[in-house]
């Protein structure tokens, strides 16, 4: 996956600025930067939930689908895991990972019922099936969420900020399933500011600041050895903590 | 006060609110699904769709109903719209011109209110669910029927079962147009009873609050049921 | 005024032709009669009868039809309604001492739902608003006369081979919604529906949709000269309505008093000119005098 000098404008303020940036396949990029700087808005652009007003971006050498049908599909190839889970508030848990497999893949039923309870034995909460997304906490609902996408069998994954409306004590359960999906092989982009996952999961650290790509390194170069100063003083700021 | 106008009548009271209902049962199904699709069309990704949906709303809307009426009785028959082809007979009801001039009339108006009750719905609806369920895949129209819709129609029962409170009460309207539904009834009865016009009017007031009373009990019922889940 | 009432009736005639039905009432285009108050009024009544009461007050309110051209009609632009039943209430206001043209006249407008209740509330002095006497009637408030007599005919297209009421059975029959006609339709068999104004049924027999509509035959007259070579009046009167006069039952000894004012005009022909001026322009022949019930 490619983007290509991408350029996004909210009126004045430019939240993406000449972006550049490749994803190879099995890779686990984490992209980190302070508030604002334009990250989740960066992970957003790649399944068209938002819009990009320069600039390219292609995935298996394509560019991406403006709308219909193929815009649709391409969605469902790449999935997308939210900071608020937005699961589906009126299906039981069981519905919400079946819905895309049965509507989107066209998955028989029986089928996609089988693929979303091994699912949800992989990340945990295969004995919530029968409930409701307002009963269960916030990192089962985000484990569900990820389960939901991985159902699609997507060829990549987005995490935006996915740990950041968690309990503390839940954040770990919901890492823990995102390092096990990276050892697998998935393609992942992750939007974090969970550094611990960053180091131990990450093939490579994107640092964005003020809408730009600061800076690109492997995790241990980066944390150790920052180059740029914004880098330095966001890593500064965080951990002291 | 004296019921002897309505206990001699009853055949023909009942069958006053037979044609009431029967026309509120047709023009709620219809002004539903004609809502549901209008609303489609103000929140959907084409253009061209929302800005007719909404021209069509605010026209409808901002028409007086009995001008409607007129419009399907005495204008479009001018242009060659007409009812007259309409001839259902079942049992002793007639469904004839006036009928469906009523129910086309009063499905149109009322679509519009659907349509604005649907809406406040959809909007009431995170806008993370919507972007969850285009991320897996779903075309515009998939997102509607499995996600937005079906919490949507819960949000907006109370404004919906508003828009058909005030349909039941409107089909009064067909009554002075060639239809004998309940209040044009309850204008026979009084005309031929004036001594007996109070309890002749309380009677037809009676059926009117009971209908009413059975939409909003069904409206409660699905709002406790929805509400759970 | 004449000019004016003239250009106005035009007016109408040129909407009628457009085929609005809304605008169908045409408005009458006779002055009406110039009745002048009677000067006899000391003593002429009983003390503490209503009548006395009236004349000492030298102001009276009457019940009238605004909307039913040739009895009792009040167009948008008229300042006083016209029509058959007014010519008649101008008799009664008169024989009061009281100036039939002076405002101390007030025609309010009757419909048919609030004739009882404004007699019973004392809002109005007499009714004339087309007001059929029925038995039913008559618990509630006081009626006499008649002082006309109609009878209820139908009216279909010029090309339609329905010959009478007795051919209409089990079909669709226009009349206004509430009245005793439509009724008396239903009374014969065919299936009565109802509609906001005598126009609004005329237009649905001129488009089709109803083979026929059914009232008094001299409003049937009217829309028919309206609509020359296109609608026509067939068979016999199939129902009797007796148009009376409506008072109060706390005042029963008005019943005398009108009677007698209402036996005068017939003798004296004034009866017979107030109807050709009002009913005769749409064809209706001048008929005898009805009978008068005779008080209780």
């Amino acid at each position: 996956m490619e983007l290509h000098g991408v350029q996004k404008w909210y009126g004045d303020l430019h939240v993406l600025q000449d972006i550049d940036l490749t994803v190879t396949r099995g890779e686990v990029v984490v992209v980190i930067g302070p508030s604002g700087s334009g990250k989740s808005t960066l992970c957003r652009t790649i399944n068209r939930l938002e819009t990009v007003d320069e600039g390219q971006i292609l995935v298996d050498g394509k560019e991406l689908p403006q709308e219909g049908k193929a815009l649709a599909a391409h969605r469902a190839d790449v999935g997308m895991v939210f900071q608020s889970f937005n699961l589906f508030a009126h299906k039981t848990i069981l519905e919400n990972v079946t819905l895309g497999p049965i509507k989107v893949r066209k998955m028989p039923k029986a089928d996609a019922e089988a693929l979303a309870k091994d699912l949800l034995e992989r990340v945990g909460v295969a004995h919530q099936a029968a409930k409701y997304p307002a009963q269960l906490s916030g990192g089962q609902q985000q484990r569900v969420a990820i389960a939901r996408a991985l159902a699609m069998e997507p060829k990549v994954m987005l995490f935006d900020e996915p740990t950041s409306a968690l309990d503390p004590e839940m954040i770990k359960e919901v890492l823990d399933v995102m390092v096990r999906l990276a050892q697998r092989g998935m393609t992942m982009i992750v939007v974090t500011h969970e550094m611990g996952f960053a180091r131990t999961a990450a093939n490579r650290v994107v640092f964005m600041a003020d809408g730009q790509i600061v800076e690109t390194a492997d995790p241990e170069s980066f944390f150790t050895n920052p180059q740029s100063d914004r880098a330095k003083d966001f890593l500064g700021k965080i951990l002291k903590h | 006060m004296s019921l002897e106008a309505i206990l001699d009548n009853l055949d023909e009271f009942f069958k006053a609110f037979g044609y009431t209902l029967f026309l509120f049962l047709v023009t709620a199904v219809a002004s539903l699904i004609l809502g549901t699709i209008l609303v489609a069309m103000r929140v959907g990704p084409i253009a061209v769709l929302r800005v007719l949906g909404s021209v069509y709303v605010t026209l409808v809307r901002n028409t007086p109903l009995v001008l409607i009426f007129i419009f399907f009785h005495f204008a479009a028959p001018i242009i060659g719209i007409n009812f007259k082809w309409v001839q259902v007979h079942i049992g002793t009801f007639d469904f004839t011109s006036a009928f469906a001039t009523a129910f086309v009339a009063l499905s149109l108006y009322t679509a519009c209110f659907v349509c604005e009750g649907l809406r406040s719905g959809v909007n009431a609806v995170p806008m993370g669910q919507a972007e969850a369920a285009r991320a897996i895949g779903l075309p515009f129209l998939g997102v509607m029927r499995e996600v937005i819709l079906p919490q949507a129609v819960r949000a907006s029962v109370p404004p919906v079962a508003s828009a058909l409170i005030a349909m039941l009460k409107n089909t009064s309207v067909a009554g002075v147009f060639f239809l004998a539904e309940a209040t044009a009834t309850m204008r026979g009865l009084t005309n031929d009873y004036s001594s007996q016009r109070i309890g002749i009017f309380l009677c037809f007031a009676v059926g009117y609050i009971v209908l009413v009373e059975i939409v909003s009990m069904i409206s409660l019922a699905l709002e406790r049921r929805w509400r759970i889940a | 005024m004449r000019l004016r009432k003239a250009f106005a009736a035009g007016a109408a005639g040129i909407a009628i032709a457009a085929g609005l039905a809304a605008c169908g009432d045409a408005g009458n285009d006779s002055e009406g009669r110039d009745v002048e108050a009677a000067d006899d009024c000391d003593g002429k009544f009983d003390e503490g009868t209503r009548m006395a009461e009236l004349a000492e007050a030298g102001k009276i309110t009457v019940g009238v039809k605004y909307d039913q051209p040739g009895l009792g009609f009040k167009g948008a632009t008229d300042d006083v309604p016209s029509g058959f039943d007014v010519e008649v209430a101008k008799l009664l206001v008169a024989d009061l001492c009281i100036d039939p043209a002076s405002s101390n006249v007030t025609w309010e407008e009757t419909i048919s739902d609030n004739r009882e209740p404004y007699l019973e509330s004392g809002k109005v002095d007499v009714v004339l608003a087309s007001y059929s006497i029925t038995d039913d009637r008559r618990k509630v408030v006081g009626q006499t006369g008649p002082y006309m007599v109609t009878g209820q005919q139908i009216l279909v297209k010029e090309d339609s081979d329905v010959a009478g009421i007795e051919d209409l059975k089990g079909k669709e029959v226009c009349s206004v919604t509430g009245s005793t006609s439509l009724e008396n339709v239903k009374a014969k068999g065919a299936k009565g529906v109802g509609a906001d104004s005598y126009s609004e049924c005329a237009e649905k027999v001129l488009d089709g949709t109803y083979a026929a509509m059914s009232t008094d035959g001299s409003i049937l007259a009217g829309l028919a000269a309206q609509n020359e070579g296109q609608l026509k009046v067939v068979g016999d009167e199939f129902s009797e309505e007796r148009i009376g006069v409506g008072y109060s039952k706390d005042h029963p000894e008005m019943c005398e008093w009108i009677n007698g004012v209402l036996e005068k005009a017939f003798d004296d022909g004034s009866w017979a000119e107030a109807f050709e001026l009002t009913l005769g322009p749409s064809g209706v022949e001048t008929p005898e005098p009805p009978e008068l019930d005779a008080c209780q």
